[in-house]
Parts: C-alpha cells; structure tokens; sequence
C-alpha cells in the first residue's frame, strides 16, 4: 500500500504504538522514538510536496485513496490533498516535530504524554486529509481525545476546568456539523456518494427547502450555519471565543503551539473545504455577516490583549485577532483575499508557534508568566540584557506575528486587505485599527519585559540552550523565507484556491 | 554604458549581505563586523557615484531612466489575474538621492568607528546600520509602493532598535516604543492607501499610477464617499506624517535621540525621516489631482513655525537638533504643498549633508565631555561653553552647518529654503489659503536662525560654565574618523554645488543651465508623459534602445507658466529672498545680543512670559495629550474594561451560565424523580424497579452537559429528517 497520504497518517500511530511497549522508566528511549516519528513524518510531508502539482487545482489524484469503510452506510475511507490542505500538512509536520523536542523536559507521565501527542498528530492529519465527511468528523472528534487529556493532566494550575471548558465548546459544535452531515446524507439519497465531501460540493443544494417547526427553511442557508457555528467555534469567532484564552494558558507549552498553530486552522480549513464549497450561495449570501464578525474578531482581539498581563493570554488573544484576517480574507471571495486567507493560516501557525515556544522556554526557568503581577510590580525586566539569544529570537518571532514586512505576516495581511478592500471599504479602514493595536500590545509587551535594568528576579535565569536553539531555527528561517519569497507557498495553493474562488463567483 | 543588474543591484545588496554576514560573525569578531559593514556601504557608494555621475554628466542626462522588474508572485489562476511584480526604477531624482544616502552612510559609518569604539556592543551597531542602509538604498530603487512600503517598514525597525539600543535604559524602551507606534499609525494609513490604489487600478508602480492618472482613470472612482484620488492622497500623506514627523504625529522624534548620536544623523536627520518626503515628492501628482496640496503646505508651514518655537527653550544639544530636524523637515513638506518640486527635493538633499554634518558634530561635542559624577556624556549645553578653542575643527564644521540651515546667502539652506518660500509666496499671491504657509514658514526661519546661534554660543563661545567638565575636555586634533567626515560634510554646504546663483534667486547667477543642473534635471513628473509606455524585464542583459522613453521634458520657463505669471514669480522669489536674509540676520543678531553681547537675558524673557514658556517646555503639552489622555485615560481603560468583560462578565455568566442553568435542570429532574416517578409511581412497584429506575435516571440526569447537548440534538436530528424526508 504505497501511498504517501497513508504513511503520514498511519505513521504516528505506529509511533504511538511503538511507545506503548516501551518501559515507562525508559523517559529518553521514548522521546527519541516520538522524535524520530515526527521527523519521519515531517520527511514524509516533505516528499509530499516534492511530489505535488502545482499547476493542477483541486484534489490531485496520484495522491488519493478510496476504501470502503461501512459500506453498509456507503461510508468510505477516502483521503485526498489539495493546494489547500498541502501548506496545513506541511504546517502540522513541522510543528508536532518541533513540539517534540520542546516537550523534552516534561517529566511527568512521559509515556502517555508522547503517546497522546502522536496520536493528536494522526487525528490532524486525518482531518487535513478526508474526503468522506463521516471519515473528517471522526477525526475532528479523535482529535478532542487527546486534547482532553493532554490540558487536563498536564495542564497548569486550572487545568481540568480549561480542559472541559476546550472539550464542551468544541463538542458543542461538532453536534452541530453532526446534524449537518446526516441532512446532507439524507439530501443527498444516503447513496454511494452521499458522505464524499467532493460529491457533495458545488452547490446542488440552493434550491432545497426544508420544513422545520412549520416553517420553510432554505436548506442550504439552515445547514450553512449549523457547519459555521461548528467551525467557528475551533477557529475561534468571535462570540464562541472564551475556551480560547483558557485553554492556551493551561495548555502545557507544546499543546499552546499545536493549539494556536494547528487545530486553529481547522476551523477555517473547515469553511474551505466544507462550509464555501458545499453551500457556495449561502456562503456568498452571508459573507458580509462573516466579514463583520471577521472584523470584531480582529478588533476585539486586539483590544482584549492590550490589557493582558499574562504573556500567554496576551499572545492566545493576539491569536484571536489574526485569526480575525483569516476569517475577513475569507469573506472577499477574491482571489488575493482567499489566497492572503490560507497564506495567513500558514503563517500565523509559524509565527505564533514562535512567540508560544518562547513563552514555554521562559516559564521553564521562570515559572510565572506575568508580564506585571497584580501586586503591580513587574514580573521580568531586563531580559534583552541579561539573555542575548532569547532576545534575538523573541525579536524575530514578535515582528512577524505583528506583520512587519520582510517576515512573513505582512504579505498575507496585505493581501487580505487588498482582497477584501473592494468589498468592504469601511471594515478594511477598522481593520487596520487592528494592525495598529496589535503592534501596540506586542511592542509594550516587550517594553516591559525586556527592556531596563535586569530584574534581580531573572539573574538566575540561563539563556537558551542548543535544543531550544535548534527547534528555534526552523521558525526563524521559515518566517523569514516565507516573508521575502512568498512565492513557494503561493504557488501550492493558488490553483485550488482559484478553483474554490470561481466556484464562489458563479 | 548600459545598466544591468550587475551594476544596479550591488549598491543595494552590498549593504544587505554586510548585514547577513555581520548578524552571523559579530559574535565571534565585533571589529570584522564593523569593518565588513563600513566597507560594504563605501563600494555602494561607488556604484552609485557612477550611476550619479552617469546620470548627471553625461550624455543621457534629462530623459533617461532605468526600470527593470521581476515578477515576485503570481496569483493568477482559473482566469483569475493577479500578480505582483516589483523592480528598479533610477531617473534623476533618484539618482541623487542614490548618491546622498550611500555618501552620507559612508562618512557616518567612519565617524562611527571613532564614537562607538568603546562602547561594548559597536559590532551590533554596525549591523543594524547596515540593514538600514540597505533598506533605504532599496526604498530609493523601488519602482512601486509596494516595495517602498516594505523597506520603510524595515527602516522603522531599524530606527526602533536602534533607539532602543541602550535597552538597560527604562527610557530607551520607551522612546524606541513611542518612535514606532507613531510612525506606525502614519503606516498603517499609509497601507490603506496602497491597497485603495492597487485594488482600484491593479498596480501600485509609480510609473502605472502617473499613466493611469493621465488615462483617466481614477476618474469618478469613490471609496467612502470621497473620491480616490483624494484618498489615496491623503493616506499616502499620512505616511509622510509619520515617518517624516510632520504635525501631529511629530511627538517620536524627539525622544528618538536616545539611540547612539551617529545614528540620530543617519536615521533621525538625514535619510529615514525624509524618506517620507522623498514618498510624497514621487506621488506628487496624485496629491495634486486628489486637491490635498494645500493642506499639505498648511501641515509643513505649521510643523516648521511649531517646531521651531519649541527649539527655542531646549537645553539638549541633540533636542535643539532633534526640533530643528522637524522643522526642516515642515519646509520640505511645505516645499511639497506649494508645488516647489525641485526645491523641496533640493532641501531634503541640503539639509541631510548639513543636518548629518550637525549631529556628528554634536556627537563630537557630547562625546568629549564627561561628568566625573555619573560617568555619563554630558548633553545639557548649560554645562558646556567656551568649547571653541578645545574643539576648533568641529566647530568650523559645525559653524559651517549653522550658516547653512539658518538661511545665510552663499550657504546651501538658503539656496534651498528660500526657493520654498519664494514659491510659497508666489502660491500665496494666487490662493489665500498658502498665506498661513508661507507666513508660518517665513517667521520659522527667523527662529530657526535664533535656535541655531543660541546653541552655537551656549556651546562653543563665552566662558565655559562647568570647569569640571571643560578641564576634562581634550584638546581636539585632526583624526580621520573623526574629523574627516565632518569636513567632508561641511564642504558641501556651500550653495555653489547646488546652484550656480549663490543667492538661491537668480539675483546673482554664474553660468548658465549647467550650474543650475538640479532645477534642470528634478522636474516634476508630468503624468501624460507617461501614456504610452513598457516595462522591462529585470535580467543580466540589456538593450539600451529598448529602455530609453522621454521622462520629462524640461521648458525654458520654470513651471511653463505665461510671462506675466513668470514675472510674478521672479518678483515673489526676490521679496521672499530679501525678507529671508533679513529676517534671519534679525534672528542672528538677537541670539548674538543675548548671549554675547548679553545686553538682555534670556532669564527676565522667561520670566515675563512664564506661562508660554511653561507651554514650550511641555511641547504645547502633546505628549501629554496623547499619552495620558489618549492611551491612559481612553485606549488603556477601553482595553480593561473590554478584557474584564471578555472573561469576568461574558464567559463568565454567558457561557458557564449554562453549567447553571443544567444544574437548576439536574435538580428538577431529581425532584421529579425523587417525588414523582420514585415516591409515587415506583414504590408502587416495588423494591427492585426502584432501585434500577431511579440509579438509571440518576446515571442520565447526573449533570453532564456534553451529555444534555447528545439528546438534544439527536432528537432535534431525528425530526428534521423525519420532516425532510416525509
């Protein structure tokens, strides 16, 4: 069975296994096998993309794969990738690699921990990778699994009410594309094709109606919700938000990363594989709706971070803001705005995994993270001075998350702008706001907790080490890459996006 | 000689690869880094003297120019175009500025080497000077906003880090923090700006929006009730305010000097803060069409009249230069607002040679005093004096750049600044409106005249007022590093090399077009000249027939006007000259009576006006306007307010709420099954289904809330489709 799409996902769950056999006490025998099955797997994404056709839009079919599953309920094992899933795929490898070697400190219960983060890994794969909407919501909710455990044993001081807090929220949600998927099962005659999401997509459904508590329902616009509210939830929209800050904050560092760099942006993965396609016209019928929501996103975002005075709740909002100009590029329906959109999920999963891993790094010698404690007095001071190669790196890792041109979240900010700008005049001017405060609250931020006199309570602290340095790097180079040619990542995705985009345009 | 990328790309890739190499070795060897760095910027000065001297001297000089493209990424898919391309664009304007920026970087670069040889981390220094360098080549070699746009926002980091270079200094984070959300707030209009153009025209290269301005096309277009034009203007002008800290968002500047002072001439006084005039002069027909030149010239009259007022009361050596730095900058963009194209660009050129010149030269000053106490450099020039025989070459230099920017004939200020007011006042003469511009700017210079010879003579004349300081000032000696870009620098202040009429007006005039080479060659850029026209592709080759279009045609009469308008300039130019020289021999003379001749002081001033002198100090109290009120009192507050409803109000009681709401649920359901279904219905059937029953119902009703939201919506499932299917 040679295919690359099955050997990404499968191969962490070998990994997981793997592990499972290995003593407990064998703490360093089990970080290397969980290293070593990332790295594969990131090897592996690599030849994935060696292997990709940039010119063709849409599924390539050299890649995919189609097994019936519960044939009785014409429920297939179907994976296939595009242009839109290949820059998350990269994405996911990279970062659960890096997660790895950032966790090599965790101590306790080091078995379960890698084995739980293996398996977070198949279940983002296989979420990035489904054609078969019973097979992607499987995976949305193997997902949670891990995820459950991994905030609620390792968590910080809150951690369980964080956990049920992540797990409800998003449950809640995917009840809601549930139903969703059972009334496209049924719309679509519960035959052969009624759970491919591809079969499905292309917008047959806008002139269905529906009759629910003895009114009439256009079928498309009911179920356009239940998928929104399902993924607006993970991505997180704004009214859906407040699992977001909670979860990042107890999160130990690796899950922050995962969190804020991956599972993010299966959310707005969800609306381009799921919600755009399927309901193209309820789509384009509520696009204002969600630009608005996109811009209070951004702004509310923003603004709430100003006034953090935990480094990780600050940066978990800063999340919520950027996630805001994913969701606004979105709404454009406009080549640049579609393509800024998915630049901007790739980018922001690097730079925030930057500014995540860097707040782990210094809680590990700190083990605070108040940029001001409440008493008022300041919680670092100093740091620029005092730890030289976290300063460098921090300075990297800030400015591309505040979209300094030359590092990566510029372009795909411009682009989202120039993308929606047309279209939404007046949000576009708010929306700069939005750049404005979110290089504000990074900048202050750094103010207080890098400049002045070296704080008496960080004279202790060591700088960074060669491990933290070398899962450091390849964030550095790739924000730096990416923001000079962003061209490589663009050319993967342009095709399908195109295709997405003049399928919302008919 | 033809220009391929071999040539061109140099000058700014030389700069850029000292900064990539420097950033890896300064660890290892500061003194490489530095030399790499210093060595780098020279060669590109070289590439750019050739290209200057081509452009200048030789045989092409009016109507060539160089523009070259590459593609940079390209969207285009399904039929869907898009791409972005970015390229190269020299004509004259950027030639000369090519010249200044690489030439003033050289000679700062070596002064550097002398005044930041003992500090600890002078590698790093280099480093970044040289990204800066490097970005501002490339902002000057852009041929699109695009790219402008990038570099400029490379530049603000830059300036950000280097200001907060000390960063054990509190006050450094705080400056460096000011500095780049001020100009961040200009940026990001700015950025509104470039996508209204690109996403209404599709490009954003210079050369597109002057055709696309003569085709028309921005006709009729409207983006929020306003036309483009008029917006696009006004953002792109709200660039310039930021970086060039125009009113009001001028508060950064000042606090900007706590960088390193060879850094405050190269950054904060010679190239960053004009480059956003430098922005404005390139899109100066699009703020011509979109009708916002007069509130332009009112913003530069206003900054140079407020700024200099301020300069007036500063005691900071660096702060006098710092207003003064606005100030100059307000008679540019003035120069910008009354259509002055050469002279605004000829002022940016003056006023970067002697303004660089100046703050090494306070730099020279500051770093040969110490106080013993503190083992700080001492800025304050109450504590200086005297310093003329300790210090006499960077006095001359010094005094040189003095006579330059306070408007005295023969020197290049006057030259330039008066070919400002002299259009402002022509422009007057037409439209009420340029009155307040020129009337600020004319009583500017006056001040700027007195500011300029007050800090002279607090500095270097009278009897030194702190002994301890003076003693242990070293007598100063000719030194490469130090002394020679200073020279160099002033030499250039002289108005000979700028115009061939030493008075700036034509009054006196030696020779004929060929002295007067930077009126010739900076024209304006006339949009219907660029109708008809191609690009070409960037590559290692080239065909200079292919590249040679006419860029603009130079007409005998300044601005093409009728002889009567052409006579009523002459006269506006005249009256303006004369009220120039004496409104700052006026200036002069005051600073002189007060503080050499001391025939009145400047104490009994102060305290007769003690209320406006409290609102100078405070700089008409912006500062605290933007920081108290503005942050504090409205962002800050908004902010916590915001944030503790987020998690206090709306997560709170709006989503665990719900935990509640189940509860009150579970224990109905409990009461219920306790009373109803347990007491009642079940004791009646005896021990054994009362037990199963109500354990059951307990396990279902135990609280879950995942659990409540599974029924729910199965059942809420199972009749939909029930429905849907009927």
């Amino acid at each position: 069975m040679y295919n690359l799409l099955n050997w990404i996902l499968w191969l962490p769950v070998i990994g997981m296994i793997g592990i499972c056999f290995i003593q407990k006490e064998k703490k360093d025998m089990i970080r290397y096998a969980a290293l070593l099955t990332t790295f594969l797997t990131f090897g592996l994404t690599i030849l994935l993309y060696l292997n990709f056709d940039n010119s063709v839009g849409g599924i390539q079919k050299s890649f995919s794969v189609t097994v019936p599953w519960i044939p009785q309920f014409n429920i297939y094992y179907r994976l296939g990738i595009d242009g839109i899933s290949l820059p998350m795929t990269l994405l996911t490898g990279l970062l659960f690699f890096l997660c790895i070697l950032s966790s090599w400190t965790v101590e306790k219960s080091v078995k379960a921990f890698f084995a739980l983060l293996l398996m977070l890994e198949s279940a983002v794969f296989g979420v990035f990778f489904a054609l078969d909407f019973f097979l992607f919501y499987v995976y949305w909710e193997v997902m949670l699994l891990p995820m459950f455990f991994l905030i609620g044993v390792w968590g910080g001081e809150n951690k369980e009410y964080a956990a049920v807090k992540f797990f409800l929220y998003t449950f809640f949600g995917s009840l809601l594309m549930l139903v969703g998927i059972i009334a496209l099962y049924y719309a679509a005659g519960k035959g052969d094709n009624a759970f491919n999401i591809l079969a499905l997509s292309g917008g047959r459904w806008s002139d269905l109606s529906i009759s629910l508590f003895g009114t009439e329902w256009a079928f498309d616009k009911l179920f356009f919700w239940l998928m929104f509210i399902g993924f607006a939830i993970k991505v997180p929209v704004f009214p859906f938000h407040t699992w977001l800050p909670h979860a990042h904050v107890q999160a130990p560092t690796a899950v922050s990363v995962i969190l804020a760099g991956v599972l993010l942006k299966m959310g707005t993965y969800g609306f381009l594989r799921i919600a755009y396609p399927i309901f193209p016209q309820a789509s384009v019928y509520y696009a204002d709706f969600v630009a608005l929501l996109g811009l209070i996103n951004v702004l509310y975002g923003a603004f709430c971070a100003m006034a953090q005075t935990d480094v990780k709740r600050l940066i978990a909002y800063s999340s919520i803001s950027h996630m805001g100009f994913v969701m606004m590029g979105l709404s454009a329906m406009t080549p640049q705005g579609m393509n800024g959109a998915v630049l901007q999920m790739f980018n922001h999963g690097t730079s925030t995994a930057m500014m995540f891993l860097l707040v782990g790094i210094l809680y590990e010698r700190s083990h605070h993270r108040w940029i001001i404690r409440p008493d008022g007095s300041k919680g670092f001071g100093g740091i620029a001075s005092h730890l030289p190669k976290f300063t460098l790196i921090f300075i990297i890792g800030m400015f591309a998350s505040l979209g300094l041109p030359g590092l990566s979240g510029f372009i795909s900010e411009a682009l989202i702008f120039l993308g929606i700008f047309e279209k939404y005049t007046a949000f576009t001017v708010m929306a700069a706001l939005g750049l404005l405060i979110g290089a504000a609250y990074l900048l202050w931020m750094y103010k207080r907790m890098f400049f002045g006199e070296v704080n008496p309570d960080i004279k202790g602290y060591k700088d960074m080490n060669k491990r933290e340095i070398f899962y450091m790097l390849p964030l550095c180079v790739a924000v730096i890459f990416f923001g000079i040619f962003p061209a490589p990542l663009l050319n993967i995705m342009k095709a399908s996006v195109g295709q997405l985009v003049t399928l919302l345009d008919r | 000689m033809e220009y391929t990328i071999f040539t061109i790309l140099p000058i700014f890739l030389l700069p850029f690869l000292a900064f990539v190499l420097g950033s890896f070795i300064v660890k290892r060897s500061e003194k490489l880094a530095m030399a790499i760095s210093t060595v780098s910027i020279f060669v590109s000065f070289l590439f750019s003297a050739k290209i200057f001297s081509d452009f200048i001297f030789s045989q092409f000089s009016k109507d060539y120019y160089i523009h070259k493209y590459f593609n940079w990424f390209d969207l285009s898919s399904q039929g869907l175009e898009f791409s972005v391309d970015l390229g190269i664009y020299i004509d004259n304007m950027a030639a000369v500025m090519l010249l200044m920026v690489t030439g003033v970087a050289t000679l700062i670069h070596v002064f550097s080497i002398w005044y930041m040889a003992d500090d600890k981390k002078y590698g790093k220094f280099f480093v970044y000077l040289s990204l800066f360098t490097s970005a501002m080549i490339g902002l000057v070699l852009s041929d699109n906003l695009l790219s402008l746009f990038i570099f400029w926002e490379i530049m603000g980091f830059c300036s950000y880090s280097l200001i907060g270079f000390y960063h054990e200094k509190e006050k450094a984070g705080e400056a460096s923090l000011k500095a780049f959300m001020t100009t961040r707030v200009g940026d990001v209009i700015f950025l509104l700006g470039i996508v209204a153009i690109w996403g209404v025209i599709g490009t954003v290269n210079y050369v597109d929006i002057y055709s696309a301005i003569a085709n028309g096309v921005f006709e009729g277009k409207m983006v929020l009730g306003i036309s483009l034009a008029t917006f696009a203007g006004f953002c792109i002008f709200a660039g310039t305010v930021g970086k060039s800290a125009q009113f009001p968002l001028q508060v950064w500047l000042p606090d900007a000097m706590m960088g390193p002072t060879p850094c405050s001439a190269l950054i904060h006084a010679a190239t960053m803060v004009a480059a956003g005039v430098y922005l404005s002069l390139r899109m100066y027909p699009l703020m011509e069409l979109g009708g916002i030149t007069p509130f332009i010239a009112c913003v530069g009259g206003l900054t140079a009249f407020g700024a200099a007022t301020i300069a007036l009361v500063q005691t900071d050596l660096k702060a006098v230069l710092a207003y003064s730095t606005i100030s100059q900058l307000g008679y540019m963009v003035l120069g910008v607002g009354v259509g002055a194209y050469n002279a605004a660009f000829m002022h940016l050129i003056t006023h970067a040679i002697f303004k660089a010149c100046l703050f090494l030269s306070a730099g020279s000053v500051i770093h040969s005093l110490h106080d013993h106490q503190t083992h700080d450099h001492v800025q304050e020039m109450p504590r200086m004096g005297g310093l003329k025989t300790k210090l006499p070459l960077t006095f001359l230099a010094m005094m040189a750049c003095t006579l330059a920017i306070s408007g005295v004939p023969l020197f290049s200020g006057f030259v330039s600044k008066d070919r400002i007011l002299g259009d402002a006042l022509y422009m007057a003469m037409t439209n009420k409106v340029y009155w307040v511009a020129y009337l600020l700017g004319a009583l500017g210079a006056g001040l700027t005249a007195f500011y300029m010879f007050r800090m002279m003579f607090l500095t270097f004349f009278g009897a030194p007022r702190d002994e301890d300081v003076y003693k242990h000032c070293h007598k100063e000696s000719l030194k490469w590093n130090r002394n020679v870009p200073l020279l160099l620098l002033s030499i250039f202040t002289l108005g000979i090399f700028f115009s061939g009429s030493p008075s700036g007006q034509g009054i006196v005039k030696f020779g004929g077009e060929k002295y007067e080479w930077f009126k010739v060659l900076m024209v304006k850029p006339i949009p219907k000249n660029f109708t008809t026209y191609s690009k070409e592709k960037l590559s290692t080759q080239d065909n200079r027939d292919k590249i040679l279009w006419p860029k603009s045609s130079y007409e005998s009469h300044d601005y093409g006007l009728n002889e009567e308008d052409e006579h009523r300039l002459h006269t506006a130019h005249i009256i303006s000259a004369i009220a120039s020289v004496v409104i700052a021999s006026i200036g002069i003379l005051i600073a002189f009576l007060m503080y050499i001749r001391q025939s009145f002081s400047s104490e009994r001033i102060i305290s007769r006006a003690a209320k406006f002198y409290k609102i100078l100090v405070n700089k008409y109290y912006m500062d605290h306007f933007y920081i108290k009120i503005v942050i504090r009192r409205g962002l800050l507050k908004f902010n916590r307010l915001l944030a503790n409803f987020d998690l206090g109000i709306y997560d709170r009681y709006a989503i665990d709420g719900w935990e509640h709401i189940s509860r009150y649920c579970y224990r109905i359901a409990d009461f219920f099954d306790r009373y109803a279904v347990d007491k009642i219905g079940v004791d009646g059937f005896g021990f054994v289904i009362k037990d199963v029953l109500n354990k059951g119902l307990r396990f279902l009703l135990a609280g879950k809330v995942q659990f409540y939201f599974i029924v729910l919506f199965l059942v809420l499932a199972f009749y939909m489709f029930r429905i849907s299917t009927a």
